[in-house]
């Protein structure tokens, strides 16, 4: 069972104090998009993914956290994506994926 | 003679006001060209591209022939303003030198020549001109009178929306619309008070001397003329600001395309004239399909290259749009629409990030062998019935083929470019680049339309034939390598607006499916198809204006009658998919449903 690979994992349990973060980001992303709460964290986007098939990559994973307000490695990690647009597709929410990815970029980099 | 009077200095500041600031702005674009361009230039400066420029501007500036095959009436809208004009400028030219013999007049002098006949004693008629005149100047009046029903009521000309203007413009617009009414009365006046043959303006001033008392006709003879010249020079000093720099703007442009100069996906100093010679005539809003199925207004090309110009353009507007091509294909100045708004993008967004895609390095999941490689694409990877078929195919001519990602693969780069992050794209380009060099393949098939067009554009693949699998499919048939049986079903397909305005490829397609079935053509096809709606290019339309661009145009292929609707681009097929009732298939699919098995 080990080595059989569903394209997704399980994640280390740990315990997340959304007092502690700063959400001031996090908010502003939602406050552009907010459809990205219409999400419901099905995972098709990462199994979909082109660079997550290639890497680590996890696309629920980081928005989850940014949205929680966990900015730490988000922007590195977003720029593995290709923004080849498969997860916007799949999406069973409609979500537009491209552009959130586009906006969390600007939003945590520094342009 | 004399060839001043007060009235004529609105027209005199007017036109030098005019030729100083547009000789400023083309020097100083010519001369921040960068080096290539400037070499281009030097290299087929004289060659006959040249004259092939020249026959252009004739057929473009004056007669406006591409607006003519677009809408005739707007074609003769513009061609009677601007080249009735023009001859009313040379024939006036040559009516001065009938009069007066070769001898130097001033420019005022020719313009106003009516004015400047009585005073200079001039009393003699010469009736060929003044009926050659008067009849141009009809000609331009009746361009004016269709210019005002256009903004009375677009749909007389055959245009469903006409272009919402700024203040320059609209200052500009009124000066224009009146000059010639204006002319018409100074020189009505004119021959009231002192004679003239022309049918137009001679017997207009007939009839005024009849009807109108004496005085009154001296008290407005110098106004009027005062109103003429006051016109042309707010008409030339706005000109340079306003839509009307299109006039001059286009006349270098067409040369420099001729020396093939091109816009590209830095900015470059050519973008100016490209943007400068947009005339705002508002074509390009009735083919866009954001305007005419989600009411998306401010957008469209013509708003776009107006917000540019002015440096007022927003991110917001940039991305809006499909890159569908629609638009471009109807430009009657040929603008390339989609590369400036590309360009316009990556100066906004195209900030490299140096750590990026470092895992592309050492990376390669391709299997097989051959010479023959397939590069299914990202989004075949979500249409896996096209991928299958392609290999179905594969094994029913024998084929030896590389499969590039069918275990994963990296993006050929174009959805970065379309967002405008152009230099990260270069990374993809690198990468596959070299990973199909160390496969050592001679040709390269694709199944996405977006994946063909980047490989057929950016990428540097000599030796390499890029074919999209339909355009290979169809040599399969014609070489008779792959035989196909016929079946009793109606197809019609859809142009994917890469493939097809794109790429330029409308009859492969169409070859192939002829070989298995019957062809209904829909109501929109080839270079006027339309777009799904699902394309990479607007990051800014949401999932419910996407399905509804995708549901109108399906309708519209249904409403052919078809059995099965055909395309040949996974993400049409996707968008295709959501709004059909009837199937839907890949290309691919129809073929490899039907191969004759020997």
């Amino acid at each position: 069972m080990r080595n059989i690979n569903f394209g997704y994992g399980i994640s280390r349990p740990r315990a997340i104090d959304i007092d502690n973060n700063d959400l001031r980001k996090s908010n502003a992303i939602i406050a552009e998009m907010p459809e990205l709460q219409a999400c419901i964290g099905c995972g098709s986007c990462t199994a979909s993914c082109t660079a997550g098939n290639l890497t680590e990559f996890n696309f629920r994973r980081l928005h989850t956290a940014v949205r929680r307000g966990e900015y730490k490695g988000a922007y590195e990690d977003i720029n593995k994506c290709m923004l080849c647009g498969k997860c916007r597709l799949v999406c069973p929410r409609g979500i537009n994926t491209r552009a959130l990815i586009m906006l969390i970029k600007r939003k945590l980099g520094d342009f | 003679m004399t060839f001043f009077a007060p009235f004529t200095i609105p027209f005199i500041i007017g036109t030098i006001f005019l030729f100083a600031a547009v000789a400023t702005k083309f020097v100083l674009w010519l001369v921040r060209l960068p080096r290539v361009d400037k070499r281009l230039i030097r290299h087929n400066l004289f060659t006959w591209h040249t004259l092939a420029a020249v026959w252009e501007v004739v057929r473009e500036s004056l007669l406006h022939v591409r607006i003519f095959k677009v809408n005739p009436v707007l074609g003769f809208m513009h061609a009677s303003l601007a080249f009735g004009w023009f001859l009313l400028i040379v024939v006036g030219w040559i009516e001065t030198v009938a009069y007066l013999g070769a001898q130097w007049v001033p420019l005022q002098g020719h313009v106003f020549f009516k004015y400047f006949m009585p005073i200079n004693g001039i009393t003699h008629h010469e009736p060929l001109f003044e009926q050659l005149m008067d009849a141009l100047l009809l000609v331009v009046l009746t361009g004016v009178a269709l210019a005002w029903m256009k903004r009375l009521r677009s749909r007389f000309m055959g245009m469903r929306r006409t272009t919402k203007h700024i203040l320059f413009d609209r200052v500009a617009l009124s000066a224009l619309w009146f000059i010639f009414p204006a002319r018409l009365i100074a020189e009505s006046l004119t021959a009231a008070l002192y004679g003239g043959e022309g049918f137009l303006t001679g017997s207009l001033g007939h009839a005024l001397a009849e009807t109108v008392p004496h005085d009154l006709l001296v008290m407005f003879y110098e106004p009027s003329w005062w109103v003429y010249s006051s016109l042309l020079g707010i008409f030339f000093v706005a000109m340079p600001f306003s839509r009307y720099m299109h006039i001059l703007a286009e006349i270098p442009l067409i040369f420099l395309r001729h020396w093939k100069l091109h816009p590209t996906a830095e900015r470059k100093s050519y973008d100016r004239f490209e943007v400068e010679a947009c005339s705002r005539c508002g074509i390009c809003i009735d083919p866009c399909q954001l305007q005419s199925e989600l009411g998306i207004n401010d957008v469209q090309s013509v708003y776009f290259l107006r917000d540019r110009r002015y440096n007022m353009l927003n991110l917001k507007v940039a991305n809006n749009c499909l890159m569908c091509g629609r638009c471009e294909a109807k430009c009657p100045v040929g603008i390339n629409l989609n590369t400036l708004r590309l360009n316009s993008r990556a100066k906004r967004r195209n900030i490299p990030y140096e750590g990026r895609y470092k895992y592309l390095r050492g990376l390669d999941r391709s299997s097989g062998e051959g010479r023959v490689g397939y590069f299914a694409g990202c989004m075949t990877s979500l249409t896996p019935a096209t991928q299958h078929s392609m290999e179905q195919i594969f094994k029913a001519v024998g084929e030896d083929v590389w499969f590039a990602d069918r275990d994963g693969g990296v993006c050929c780069g174009r959805p970065l470019m379309l967002t405008g992050e152009t230099d990260a794209a270069r990374k993809m380009v690198a990468y596959n680049t070299d990973l199909f060099r160390r496969h050592n393949i001679t040709t390269l098939v694709t199944s996405c339309p977006i994946c063909l067009r980047v490989f057929r554009e950016h990428y540097r693949l000599d030796g390499i034939e890029v074919l999209h699998h339909s355009e290979y499919i169809d040599r399969l048939i014609t070489e008779g390598r792959l035989s196909v049986a016929a079946d009793a079903r109606r197809y019609t397909y859809h142009d994917p607006c890469e493939l097809g305005r794109g790429c330029g490829i409308y009859d492969a397609p169409r070859r192939v499916i002829a070989a298995v079935g019957e062809v209904v053509e829909p109501k929109h096809s080839r270079r006027d198809a339309l777009c799904c709606g699902s394309s990479l290019a607007n990051t800014v339309i949401d999932d419910s204006q996407q399905l509804r661009l995708g549901e109108r145009m399906t309708a519209e292929l249904e409403a052919t009658g078809c059995d099965t609707i055909v395309t040949s681009c996974p993400l049409c097929m996707k968008a295709i998919n959501r709004a059909a009732r009837c199937s839907v298939e890949d290309i691919s699919e129809v073929v490899a449903k039907n191969i004759l098995r020997s």
